[in-house]
């Protein structure tokens, strides 16, 4: 249905990045909470609004910008994880000397690029909303600006960002020059009326993954992930590691989603996924193990966790991927606010040493990390455990054996390097040196609802995938 | 007539050139410009896919490739100016903090 | 036209050797002197790049967006027309997300010269 209304969830949030630039600068209040509790009351709102359009099909600008129920599920789960990070960061940047109200309205501008993202039709806004959120990316992971490794981590983002920015530019242009269009739609129907598979297409089509595979980290164009993702305030990093590969996932599966039926057949794309996946889950896990700083073991667990989401790609099973998304988005914020938790003014603590005797000395932080790292691990009871069987299991149906058994060898390895995390909190002395700010009621609070999320996932999945099934089912022509 | 195909052969050898100098270059600022040069190939492509389309989109596009350009460049350079401020370099040898 | 061909390409060959000869053969004997920018006798006074006050790069920054963001009003201009006053509305709400930059920009001291 063709409504104005369509817009307003990107127009509230715009509205409120606005919001939060003015009132930064014309009231120069010394504290920025109020900011950050304005910000996730205009999110609230949001989400709320998200709420209401579901089922309602809402579309505007001739059905280029579409809020159907797969797109409302992909801009809550966005607008969740964008709620999350705000709450933890509030105490975070004024201790870690990033104290800027701007670090709110880049978050909020970064969240919109990502709603324009999973909700357009035409490959061009896609593109666009991608560059709303890399901009204001690349300023979020240099905010720390009297720390070098911040602004290290903003100029390698930056460069590879923006190199990954072109091969998707020029992907565009060869899809443009092969299809006439950069609507999806029209591309479907030139994809079905013909068999005009040509050498343009499949190049254009390579390269728009190539684009978008940076962005997601996957191997082998991952070398920003752990520098980027170590030098960037914490907060910010929960932010990298969920927001960008959500949005990721969304608009691949809305690409292959119409190319399935007629380049999965030519096997050529299906064998290169097929590779950069293996490649993905065995170097993002075989290097994890080496690793001794804790936000860096986290980059590269991510890394890994890309690999088994395209093998839900590969499966042609968007119910399980949404899923995967879903959990991975409690357990990897709720994973990096434990680490945000571990810090006092000036000081975080990020080494793997700094975590020797936690499990003691702070009981709390110490117990929900362990359930996020048993979850990211694929833990029975949790929501972890159960992401990963339903990719798995939908693999194997579809004929993918070999590589589900790489997969479940790849996730053995990585027991390894989460578990070591635990051993070093539970087993070992504690350390007399160490001390951290513990009044912080809103990040405890976060960092209990992403427990509540891993575990309400991992026991009781039923609501949640009922919507994502509905969601699903409303994609068109699958 | 000059042939369509010399414009997209001229793209695609801007495109490798502006690749190669990505990753030869030792310097932040080149970097930066060969990455431009990339997306300018990638605007030449558009537009002359654009004419052989008989089309006014693909030339519209170039618009927004350009502005999304300048405003990345703007962000950027501030990000290579505050390197520069903290190191008193632009080369990426001296920005070697992390390793792993 | 090959006698043409012959005589480029003998003299281009010709040029190329030439000058690697003179790097191969001539003799070398550097000198802190010699390689200092002029060889004039007088030590030199300052570098020859001289870095520029910071707030010119905020100027040159700032200049940059706003110059490039206007290009969409000639587009939206070819359009008018047709689109009537929902051209009209679209451009005014375009206008304002500059304007509310601006107006940061402004309030945020960066057109001040002086720190």
């Amino acid at each position: 249905m063709n409504s104005f209304w369509a817009l307003s969830p990107l127009l509230l949030v715009v509205l409120a990045a606005l919001v939060v630039l003015l009132l930064e600068v014309f009231l120069k209040k010394e504290t920025k909470d109020y900011l950050a509790y304005l910000s996730s009351l205009f999110l609230a709102g949001c989400g709320i609004i998200l709420m209401i359009f579901w089922d309602k099909n809402y579309s505007y600008f001739d059905g280029n910008f579409l809020l159907d129920n797969l797109a409302l599920v992909f801009s809550l789960l966005l607008t969740l994880a964008t709620i999350l990070v705000i709450l933890i960061s509030i105490k975070y940047i004024s201790l870690q000397g990033a104290n800027y109200g701007e670090y709110y309205a880049l978050l909020l501008f970064a969240l919109s690029g990502m709603l324009i993202m999973v909700s357009s039709q035409s490959l061009l806004i896609i593109f666009l909303g991608l560059e709303i959120l890399s901009i204001s990316s690349y300023s979020l992971a240099g905010l720390r600006r009297e720390n070098p490794e911040s602004s290290e981590a903003a100029i390698k983002y930056f460069l590879l960002g923006s190199f990954a920015t072109a091969f998707l530019v020029y992907g565009l242009a060869l899809m443009y020059g092969s299809t006439h269009s950069l609507e999806i739609s029209s591309i479907i129907r030139f994809l079905t009326t013909g068999t005009h598979l040509n050498l343009m297409l499949l190049v254009g089509l390579g390269l728009i993954i190539i684009g978008f595979a940076f962005k997601i980290a996957l191997v082998p164009f991952h070398m920003w992930t752990p520098d980027v993702y170590q030098g960037s305030p914490t907060p910010v990093t929960a932010f990298f590691s969920v927001g960008p590969k959500v949005v990721g996932f969304a608009v691949l599966l809305r690409i292959f989603h119409f190319y399935w039926e007629t380049a999965f057949h030519t096997q050529t794309l299906m064998t290169a996924l097929w590779v950069i996946s293996v490649l993905t889950m065995v170097v993002g896990n075989l290097i994890a193990l080496r690793q001794t700083n804790v936000k860096r073991i986290l980059a590269y667990s991510s890394i890994a966790h890309a690999g088994y989401l395209l093998i839900a790609l590969i499966a042609q099973d968007p119910t399980s991927l949404i899923f995967y998304l879903a959990v991975y988005l409690f357990m990897n914020i709720g994973a990096f606010t434990a680490v945000t938790s571990l810090g006092r003014k000036g000081k975080e603590y990020v080494e793997l040493n700094d975590y020797s005797g936690i499990g003691f000395k702070y009981p709390w932080i110490g117990a929900t990390f362990a359930v996020f790292l048993f979850s990211l691990a694929g833990f029975p009871p949790t929501g972890g455990f159960l992401a990963k069987f339903f990719v798995f299991a939908s693999a194997v149906r579809k004929g993918f054996t070999p590589l589900v058994i790489i997969a479940v060898i790849a996730s053995l390895i990585s027991v390894f390097y989460y578990l070591r995390i635990i051993v070093t909190m539970y087993m070992k002395e504690p350390s007399p040196s160490m001390q951290i700010l513990t009044r912080n009621p809103v990040l405890f609070s976060v960092l209990f609802l992403c427990l509540y999320g891993v575990l309400q996932l991992g026991i009781y999945p039923g609501n949640v995938l009922g919507f994502i099934r509905q969601a699903v089912a409303a994609m068109p022509l699958l | 007539m000059i042939p369509i195909s010399y414009f997209l052969i001229l793209s695609a050898v801007l495109f490798a050139l502006g690749m190669v100098a990505f990753f030869v270059k030792k310097d932040l600022i080149t970097m930066f410009m060969a990455i431009e040069i990339m997306l300018n190939a990638a605007n030449l492509a558009f537009i002359t896919l654009a004419k052989s389309a008989s089309s006014l989109n693909g030339q519209v596009i170039v618009f927004f490739v350009i502005t999304v350009a300048a405003a990345e460049a703007s962000v950027g350079l501030a990000i290579i100016l505050l390197i520069f401020k903290q190191k008193k370099s632009v080369k990426t040898e001296d920005i070697s903090l992390m390793k792993g | 036209m090959i006698e043409l061909f012959l005589v480029f390409l003998v003299f281009g060959l010709l040029g190329v050797v030439l000058v690697f000869m003179n790097k191969l053969l001539g003799p070398k004997k550097p000198n802190p002197i010699k390689e200092s920018p002029f060889e004039c006798g007088s030590p030199y006074l300052q570098e020859g790049i001289n870095p520029v006050p910071i707030m010119y790069y905020m100027v040159a920054f700032l200049f940059l967006l706003f110059d490039i963001e206007v290009v969409f009003f000639f587009p939206w201009a070819l359009v008018f027309k047709e689109m009537g006053s929902t051209a009209l509305v679209i451009m005014f709400a375009y206008i304002f997300v500059l304007v509310v930059g601006f107006v940061y920009a402004w309030k945020k001291g960066a057109f001040k010269w002086e720190l």
